[in-house]
This record gives C-alpha cells, sequence and structure tokens, in this order.
C-alpha cells in the first residue's frame, strides 16, 4: 500500500482544506484589519452625511441609527455578519442611501469582463513572444521579444492607456475612447469598447508572463530528458510539447495567479480613464466622496477576488503536479 | 559584487547609466534651467515642444521640461524614501522571522500573506483614505505597500543561511543574535534585496504617479509626476505633449531602474546569466 493511503486523509483533501482555511483565516484577518483602519481614519460619517453644520442632536440620532453608538468590536461583528450575506450596509455619499452590495452587484460584471479580457490578452502575446524568444535564443527575435517585456513592464499602465486612446482613437478613429458597452446589451460592443482598456491593463502583465515563460521553456530545454527524447528521434514539435511545453507551465500558471493582484490593481485607474462603470471606479469615487463604507466594501471584495483566484491556482497547480500537494 | 562586473554586464551598465543621468538632470537640471519655478507666462499657453522649451509649455505658460525635473525629484524622494522605510522595517523583522523562527516567524508570515492579499494599488488608495491625500502620507502608503515583500525576501533567505558555517561560528563566538543578524548574515543576503530595492523604487514611482494622477496623492501645487500628468489629462485633446513627454520620461526612468535591477540579478545568480546567454 502507498503510504499515503495509510493516512486518515487522502493528501489531495488535506491539502485542500488547508489551503482553504488558510484563505478563510486571511480573509478574516483581512477584514478586521480594513474595519479597524478605517475605524481610526480621520473623518466622521455623520458628517459626511449631514454635513459640517449638523447639531450634535442630528449627529447622536444617526449614530444611533448606524449603531455607531455601540462598543466598536459590537460595530465589527455586525457588520462581518452583515457581509457574509453580501450586505455592506447603506452608501454614505456617493450614491447616498443605496444599498453598496446592490452597487457591488451592479459593478462587478463590467470589471470581471475587463480583467478576464485583460488576461485573454496578455495570455495570448506573452505564448507567442515567450515561445518565440525561448525557441529562437540568442537571435535578433528574441532580443526584441525581452526588450518589448523590459518595455512593457516599464510603463505606466494609464500613460499607455493614454497612449492607447491618442494613437487608436483620437488618431486612427479605431475605438471609443470613453465608455464601455456592457455585454448584455451588446457582446460585440463590449468587446470593441474594452479593447483599449484591456489592452492598457494586459501589457504590463504579458511583459511579465513573457518572462517567466521564456526562462521556465529555457531552462526545460536544457533538461536531459529532451536530449533523450531528441536522441530517441522525436521531432521537434513533439519534444517541445509533450517534454518541454508541459514542465513550464506551472511557474507560468503561478506568475499569472500573482499577476492577479497587479491586474486588479490596473483596473481602479483604467476603469477611470476610460469611464468604465466597475468596482474600481467606484472605489475611487467612493474615496473621493469619502464614502467610508464603500471603500471599504470595495477593499474586502478586491481581498476575496484575489483570495479566491490564489486559492484556484493552488488547486490548479497541485493537479498538475502532485507532489506540490505533499 | 564588484563594481568591475557591473561594468562588464551590460544591461545593468545601461541601467546604471540611465539612471545616473536621470539622477544628475534632477538634481541639478532645475538649477540650470532659464525657466524659473512656478513662473507664469500667459503669452505662451499650451505651446507645442520647441527648441526654446523642449517639452512644451503648459496651460499657464511654464516650461514643462522644468516642472518635470522638478516633479521627478519629488516623485523620486517620496518613492526612496518609502522603500527605505519598508527596508528598514521589513529587513529587521525578516532577519528576526528567518533567524528565529518559532512564533514570530509564524505572525509576521501571516501579516505577510495579507499585505500580499490586496493588489498593490487598492492597498495604497486604502490607505490614502485612511491617512489623508499628500506627499507624507503617499510615501506612507509606499512603504507599507512594500514592507511585506522585503519581509518575506529577508525572511527567506535568512531561513537559508541560518545554520551555514560562519552564522554557526558567530554564534560559538558568542556574539549577540542582532550583531549576528545585521553584521554577519545581512550582507551576505544583500544581493537579493537590492535587486528588489531598485525595481520597488521604480514601482514606488508608478504608485506615486498613479495616486496623483487620479487626485489622490499629491496635491497641487507641489510638482510631482502624476500631479503633471493629472494636469495634462485635462487639455490632453488640445496639449497632448504635456501628459505624453511627461509618461515617457517616467517610462525611460523606470526602463532604466528596472535593466539595473536585471543587471543585478544577473551578477548576484551567475547561474541565471549563463542560463539565459
Amino acid at each position: 500500500m502507498p503510504p499515503h493511503e495509510s493516512q486518515l486523509m487522502p493528501q489531495g483533501l488535506k491539502y485542500f482544506l488547508t489551503r482553504f482555511i488558510g484563505a478563510l483565516i486571511t480573509m478574516l484577518v483581512g477584514t478586521i484589519v480594513v474595519f479597524f483602519v478605517m475605524k481610526a481614519a480621520p473623518g466622521d460619517p455623520a458628517l459626511v452625511v449631514l454635513g459640517d453644520f449638523a447639531t450634535p442632536e442630528t449627529i447622536a440620532r444617526f449614530n444611533s441609527d448606524q449603531g455607531l453608538d455601540q462598543p466598536e468590536l459590537i460595530q465589527y461583528f455586525n457588520w462581518l455578519s452583515g457581509i457574509v450575506h453580501f450586505d455592506f450596509g447603506q452608501s454614505l455619499s456617493v450614491s447616498k442611501g443605496e444599498d453598496i452590495g446592490d452597487l457591488i452587484a451592479y459593478r462587478l460584471p463590467s470589471t470581471f469582463i475587463i480583467g478576464i479580457y485583460a488576461l485573454t490578452i496578455a495570455i495570448c502575446l506573452s505564448l507567442i513572444l515567450g515561445t518565440l524568444a525561448a525557441t529562437k535564443r540568442g537571435t535578433l527575435v528574441d532580443t526584441g521579444a525581452t526588450s518589448l517585456a523590459v518595455l512593457g513592464v516599464s510603463m505606466p499602465d494609464f500613460w499607455l492607456g493614454y497612449m492607447l486612446i491618442l494613437g487608436l482613437s483620437i488618431g486612427l478613429g479605431w475605438f471609443p475612447s470613453y465608455g464601455f458597452v456592457r455585454p448584455s446589451a451588446s457582446v460585440i460592443g463590449a468587446l470593441h469598447s474594452g479593447f483599449l482598456p484591456a489592452l492598457a491593463i494586459a501589457a504590463p502583465m504579458a511583459a511579465v508572463f513573457t518572462r517567466t515563460l521564456r526562462t521556465s521553456l529555457i531552462e526545460n530545454l536544457d533538461r536531459d530528458h529532451v536530449r533523450v527524447a531528441l536522441s530517441f528521434g522525436h521531432t521537434g514539435r513533439f519534444i517541445f510539447l509533450h517534454h518541454v511545453f508541459r514542465n513550464s507551465i506551472i511557474p507560468y500558471i503561478v506568475v499569472i495567479g500573482l499577476q492577479i493582484r497587479y491586474l486588479l490593481g490596473g483596473v481602479v485607474i483604467i476603469e477611470r480613464i476610460f469611464g468604465i462603470n466597475g468596482i474600481g471606479s467606484l472605489m475611487v469615487e467612493a474615496a473621493f466622496a469619502r464614502d467610508y463604507y464603500v471603500v471599504q466594501a470595495c477593499a474586502v471584495v478586491f481581498l476575496g477576488v484575489v483570495l479566491t483566484v490564489n486559492f484556484a491556482v493552488d488547486l490548479i497547480c497541485a493537479s498538475l503536479d502532485p507532489r506540490r500537494a505533499r | 559584487m564588484k563594481f568591475s562586473a557591473l561594468i562588464k554586464n551590460r544591461t545593468a551598465l545601461a541601467g546604471t547609466i540611465i539612471t545616473c543621468i536621470f539622477l544628475l538632470a534632477v538634481v541639478f537640471g532645475p538649477m540650470i534651467s532659464p525657466w524659473a519655478s512656478g513662473g507664469f507666462d500667459f503669452l505662451n499657453v499650451l505651446k507645442p515642444p520647441s527648441w526654446q522649451h523642449p517639452f512644451g509649455t503648459d496651460s499657464l505658460g511654464r516650461d514643462v521640461a522644468t516642472r518635470v525635473l522638478e516633479g521627478a525629484r519629488i516623485s523620486l524622494m517620496i518613492s526612496v524614501s518609502g522603500v527605505l522605510g519598508a527596508m528598514i522595517l521589513g529587513i529587521t523583522a525578516g532577519l528576526f522571522a528567518g533567524y528565529k523562527g518559532g512564533w514570530f516567524d509564524a505572525i509576521v508570515m501571516r501579516i505577510v500573506d495579507l499585505f500580499f492579499a490586496f493588489p498593490a494599488f487598492v492597498l495604497a488608495l486604502f490607505l490614502m483614505v485612511a491617512l489623508g491625500f499628500g506627499v507624507t502620507n503617499v510615501a506612507l502608503a509606499i512603504m507599507l505597500v512594500y514592507l511585506p515583500l522585503f519581509a518575506r525576501i529577508t525572511r527567506n533567505t535568512t531561513g537559508i543561511v541560518r545554520n551555514d558555517a560562519y552564522v554557526q561560528a558567530a554564534r560559538v563566538m558568542g556574539q549577540s543574535t542582532p550583531r549576528i543578524l545585521f553584521r554577519e548574515i545581512l550582507p551576505n543576503i544583500s544581493a537579493p534585496i537590492l535587486v528588489q530595492a531598485s525595481v520597488a523604487v521604480a514601482f514606488g514611482i508608478v504608485i506615486e504617479s498613479g495616486l496623483s494622477f487620479i487626485g489622490l496623492g499629491v496635491q497641487p501645487p507641489t510638482p510631482s509626476l502624476g500631479v503633471i500628468m493629472a494636469d495634462g489629462q485635462e487639455y490632453f485633446r488640445r496639449a497632448p505633449w504635456v501628459l505624453t513627454l511627461t509618461g515617457l520620461t517616467v517610462t525611460v526612468a523606470l526602463l532604466a531602474l528596472n535593466l539595473l535591477g536585471d543587471g543585478l540579478r544577473d551578477l548576484a545568480d551567475p547561474r541565471l546569466k549563463a542560463r539565459d546567454a
């Protein structure tokens, strides 16, 4: 009997549970940090809503309505139990009185679509450039792809966004410079209007993916088993797909998972520039309007998305290479 | 890491030269520029680039090139002070966590994991709302974004070398823990930290300019690169050169810092170089 079967729980399940509980704890600690940092922030929600000339009585009434007169720990648990039901309370100023959960539910799809669009562009670009660079190592193609990758990580995404507007929108008139057609209205319209923002977010990510794939492919091209396969007379294409690419894909997926953080960071500023009604632009609007509840809620949602993606990446990698789950 | 090795590595050399030129321009440029800071010239509003004004003029007739150099000075100062703060705290925490292990390590790494789960820009934005806008708070936000990164790298590398012969020797000689950490271990693990530092300064500039660009960072009239670009964004269609050339300057500076980081990485780990060559 293999050693792992003698244990109470299969390795895979144990790995799944450890990761899941780890993510859950991080999420919980994250909500504590978000809540109490916001509490410590200068500024008073009552003044945001009632204005600077509010009387002490109206402020006291607001605080008791909102439960802000209770001990902070109780406030935290109330807030947390709301989050579990996707209830983040009501917006203070950015969309006064509206349910924050509804606001986020309305805004989230646009962000997801732009994010997935950007990720798809980045993956396609990097697969082409990374493979070309690794297989034509040391040639002009390699130098070109590597230089493009360094340039890609060096351009601030919001500036690239404006350069794309200047060239492809104002200059050539191929794409709109502002606004996003929701896919529920028109899928082609969404792809068309989302192309420039997605490309601006994708460029730095594509650069990082390309570099990772290139290094990883080169590492595996030099391995002994590739030489053995060559000596067996397998074709280059077969060896590349079955022996090199398969082994190189794990670091690539890990890096894609890590880059989700940058993707979401990029989304915030790019949504603002291109006038996309997503959760990133919601967070910026709320920051301007000092809508603490909405900022808090957005931070928690971003945290949740990153943790979910990281969890998924861990599982994918473990299923591709079971040694990781031990 | 020797200076001669730095010169032989072409990537590192290019990065070093451009970084040095950039630093010289930022330090001395505003002094020798004929266009004094804040000098309005309403007869020369939004003029395109010319020999007189290489980056053109802005909506108040100011020389954009001079402003970019002044702004770069502020942005660089913000980023460097943020990264330095992150290095001091992160390295200290990482050294103790990696060397001591146990519950301290567990707590530090949990906190690091938590910070890593936030998108950097979202974290910075959140901190700006909590701390308030302005130069000092942008630096503080950059520090908090990069602190976990330095803590993690230092902790991981310390864990690798903590039982090396020279550390054991220092322990047997009865040296104090802080002395072992800062005099024996830190010099030996400084290479990967330095690589990260150059890249962190580059991204610190991106965070500063991003926050200021959307109006949540440095506030005008203080000219940071982000503030100048935000200004240029307002009349982008009429005078695209302000935003375009300012951003181009940022890109060149980041390119130099990234090349420097790449070069340092190759020097720190010759194995990578041999593999990439």
